[in-house]
């Protein structure tokens, strides 16, 4: 298989950067492990009003949706159910289906692996009955399962406040939320207006969960003592880190920045890493909303274009510089400052986006 | 928290062990995965990562951005050998000796090398 | 933390706390009669002996004096365990394959010449391999075995030995490189990150590193590094009995699948290409492991002398300067240990240890350091 771009997820971030690639007609190859495109935007059920130009506001899976119908019109090759599982001496990505191995030659590669949950440890958080809450949520919104009947939710991010809206809307009964903090870290106010009947613990934790081979009981520490409540579900809603395993397996440089999710990829403003090859989209570059993770997926389109001539520099400019100027504006003052620190360590490395084996 | 408690599930390795591990000198996630095998399951650190790295931040009273992630190998998730064996039609050159083959070469190891 | 590190002296200093050094720093402490110090640029275990398939290997080691000194260590481990405590040491017998019925006469050579030494090597048909170890792919036309070879865990061996060592007062300073080391008024000097400490002997164990030290004594020493690149599965049901050239099961029932060879420096990364061949290899092998998961892939930097032989002993021409280092660290550490200790402290050994010194390569035409 050849291309000029290889795209590695097809989630929001990789979907944008291969239509992006494709009208700038640039031949374009699309993996995904899973069956269908789409990745974590398929069961968010929920309304995304703050969108790039183009995009008309509505819930996460109608605005997948569309991007997956303009996917399949499009002359893109997408190919579900393949997966990276590592390189190739001479620098090509390898590619599973589940029954091959083989490389795909790519001129240019745009890695947009997307994050992952972030674990919460606590005495009995193995039993059955403690997961994560985008874990309950695959199984409302896509599996169409009920975790449970009685919840609390360990967090109270903007996650998790849309999951717990989302977990109550099916007719789950949400106890209370978990925080360690002293105050709510959710800032959607009509989100937590639409809960204000569940009770929201502050400076607490989780003491234990407790049943025979399935969560029964919780027992939280709170200021004013020991709570205890019956549950059959334990939602964990931690925040979510950048999966690092394709960049690492490219050799691409690491740094910590603690408002993008914790270890990120070092990368530029034209969201290449120090892999001159591989470009970075999506939550892969910092955790962040949907509107910037659809931007950072066209921004690193152009960046690859540029890259293998496709666009000439002047080009590549005005088009990547239109959408940082868009990003700036959808995007968190702080996450996108963290970017932006991102972006000044990596202009003032010694050997900038050159690495030796 | 308990130090019974589990941090790795694969493994189940719980924070006492890991606690005993950074108190024998280890001091990065994969000093801890060699001496007590947390990380070394299907998941591969993927779960633990984090949890693990913040109890090596607290018991060394280091900040957490000065302790790094795990060595992440391939491949990024679980493959069938068949599936891994599969698609390469032929190596045009190979890198695997055979223990038999060398004993009986004399001691001539060059014979063994494609580099 | 080391105490006094300006002004004590101890009495040995080793460089390296991989199995080849922590083996000697527990068999030298166990006689009670020296300080030692025991220092590693890392973590025990962050170099090549915590990356290996782990076997304890013998009927195959030639020439047959060779394979003796390996049959004799795989004799120490066994009592070994009772000392230090349990490293998952299995003498389950080793099977080395060959695929062409015209290996047989090499097969039949080499059982004759390390019968001559004590290594009783049978070589098998097919079919008494396959009833052996029903695992096997009736592709092989036979193959040597022993019942001399095994397996070890390398994490657990490594780590009794240096909790064994500390036991007996050994000081360990990890996460400390050395930088150089001098002799001065018959003293080393071993200078390193976190200050200077002084040994009356040295001892360098830096495996694939051990070229680096020798230059801090002006040695060159004839080593090269080869990168082995190895397969792991998801725990199996046990179904290998035996180690088998290539292939073992871990008590926990991971299978390691490797044997793979590449000149590469200290590139410890793995490769797609190799893990393939691999891959191809274990099911040319063992037909069923095909529907089994490689949950992870790692590799190791073996270091080959360069007639593949051990090295060992007092460096020619620096009195109190020793070296360790040899490919199969895991099957000779015991040994290694035991007569490296042997010649410190008594100044002879129960061995001729005469063939592993350095001396053999004084002639070599393009020595440099």
């Amino acid at each position: 298989m050849e291309a000029d771009v290889l795209i590695v997820g097809a989630g929001p971030a990789g979907i944008s950067a291969a239509l992006t690639a494709e009208k700038f007609g640039a031949k374009v190859i699309l993996i995904d492990e899973s069956f269908s495109p789409g990745g974590q935007l398929r069961q968010q059920t929920q309304y995304f009003s703050n969108l790039p130009t183009g995009y008309a506001p509505d819930i996460g899976l109608k605005v997948i949706e569309t991007l997956i119908k303009h996917l399949y019109a499009s002359s893109v090759q997408v190919y579900t159910n393949h997966t990276m599982i590592g390189a190739y001496k001479n620098g090509m990505i390898g590619v599973t289906d589940g029954n091959k191995t083989f490389p795909i030659l790519a001129r240019a590669n745009i890695l947009a692996p997307g994050a992952q949950e972030e674990a919460k440890i606590f005495p009995g958080w193995t039993l059955p009955g403690v997961m994560t809450a985008g874990a309950a949520q695959i199984l409302i919104n896509r599996e169409s399962v009920l975790p449970g009947k009685r919840a609390v939710m360990i967090g109270t991010n903007n996650f998790a406040f849309t999951v717990a809206k989302q977990l109550h809307d099916c007719g789950v009964t949400i106890e209370a939320f978990i925080e360690e903090k002293s105050q709510i870290t959710c800032s959607d106010g009509i989100l937590r207006d639409e809960l204000k009947h569940v009770p929201v613990w502050t400076e607490s934790t989780v003491q234990i969960a407790q049943g025979t081979g399935q969560v029964e009981r919780v027992s939280v520490h709170t200021p004013e003592g020991r709570k205890e409540i019956d549950v059959d579900l334990i939602c964990i809603s931690n925040g979510f880190t950048p999966i690092l395993e394709p960049f690492v397996i490219m050799d691409c440089e690491l740094t910590y920045k603690k408002h993008l999710g914790g270890w990120v990829p070092l990368y530029n403003e034209k969201l290449q890493t120090t892999n001159p090859s591989c470009f970075i989209a999506g939550n892969a570059a910092g955790i962040t909303d949907l509107g910037p993770i659809l931007l950072t997926g066209e921004i690193a389109a152009i960046s690859a274009l540029e890259e293998i001539g496709i666009l000439n520099s002047e080009e590549a400019e005005i088009e990547r510089r239109k959408r940082w100027l868009e990003l700036e504006k959808l995007e968190n003052t702080a996450v996108c400052q963290a970017r932006k620190n991102l972006i000044a360590s990596s202009r003032s490395r010694q050997s900038p986006l050159t690495k030796s084996k | 928290m308990e130090k019974s408690t589990i941090v790795c599930r694969c493994e189940e390795i719980n924070i006492e062990e890991i606690e005993l591990a950074i108190k024998n000198g280890a001091r990065t996630f994969d000093d801890i995965k060699r001496l007590t095998r947390c990380g070394m399951g299907p998941c591969q650190a993927k779960i633990c990562m984090n949890p693990v790295r913040e109890i090596i931040a607290t018991y060394t009273n280091t900040p957490l951005e000065d302790i790094p992630p795990p060595r992440l190998r391939m491949p990024a998730i679980p493959v069938r050998l068949g599936a891994l064996a599969n698609g390469v039609e032929d190596f045009k050159e190979s890198s695997i000796a055979s223990v038999f083959g060398e004993s009986v070469e004399d001691g001539d190891e060059q014979n063994d090398e494609s580099v | 933390m080391v105490m006094n590190k300006m002004t004590k002296v101890f009495d040995c200093i080793i460089i390296g706390s991989g199995v080849v050094g922590s083996s000697i720093a527990y068999h030298l402490s166990e006689r009670k009669k020296y300080e030692i110090l025991l220092i590693d640029k890392s973590y025990p275990l962050s170099g090549t002996s915590g990356s290996t398939q782990a076997w304890v290997w013998v009927h195959s080691k030639t020439p047959n004096w060779y394979g003796e000194l390996s049959m004799y260590s795989a004799e120490l481990y066994a009592y070994l365990e009772k000392k230090i405590g349990d490293f998952e040491y299995k003498r389950t017998g080793g099977i080395a394959p060959f695929y062409n019925e015209g290996d047989r006469d090499k097969a039949l050579k080499l059982a004759e010449e390390q019968g001559k030494v004590g290594i009783k090597i049978d070589v098998l048909t097919r079919d008494e391999v396959l009833e052996k170890e029903p695992a096997v792919s009736p592709k092989i036309a036979g193959a040597t075995f022993s019942k001399w070879d095994g397996n070890l865990n390398p994490f657990r061996l490594v780590e009794l030995y240096i909790r064994a060592a500390k036991k007996n007062g050994v000081q360990c300073s990890f996460y400390n490189r050395v930088t150089s080391i001098k002799k001065v008024r018959g003293i080393f000097h071993v200078e390193t990150e976190q200050g200077v400490f002084q040994g009356n002997n040295v001892i360098l164990a830096g495996g694939p590193w051990s070229k680096e030290l020798g230059k801090m004594l002006g040695v060159y020493i004839p080593v090269r590094q080869v990168r082995g690149q190895i397969l792991i599965t998801e725990p199996l049901k046990p179904f290998l009995k035996y180690t088998i050239g290539g292939v073992r099961q871990t008590d926990n029932g991971e299978v390691l699948i490797g044997y793979s060879k590449e000149e590469v420096g200290y590139d410890r990364r793995t490769t797609l290409d190799v893990m393939q061949q691999t891959a191809r290899m274990a099911i040319d092998l063992v037909p069923a492991l095909a529907k089994a998961n490689i949950v992870r892939a790692f590799s190791g930097i073996r270091v080959i002398p360069e007639d593949g032989l051990p090295i060992f002993g007092e460096i020619p021409g620096i009195k109190g300067a020793y070296i360790a280092v040899m490919h199969s660290g895991i099957t000779l550490s015991a040994i290694v240990g035991t007569l490296m200790t042997e010649l410190l402290i008594d100044g002879e050994t129960s061995l001729d240890i005469s063939r592993y010194s350095l001396k053999r390569f004084s002639n070599l035409p393009n020595r440099k350091i």
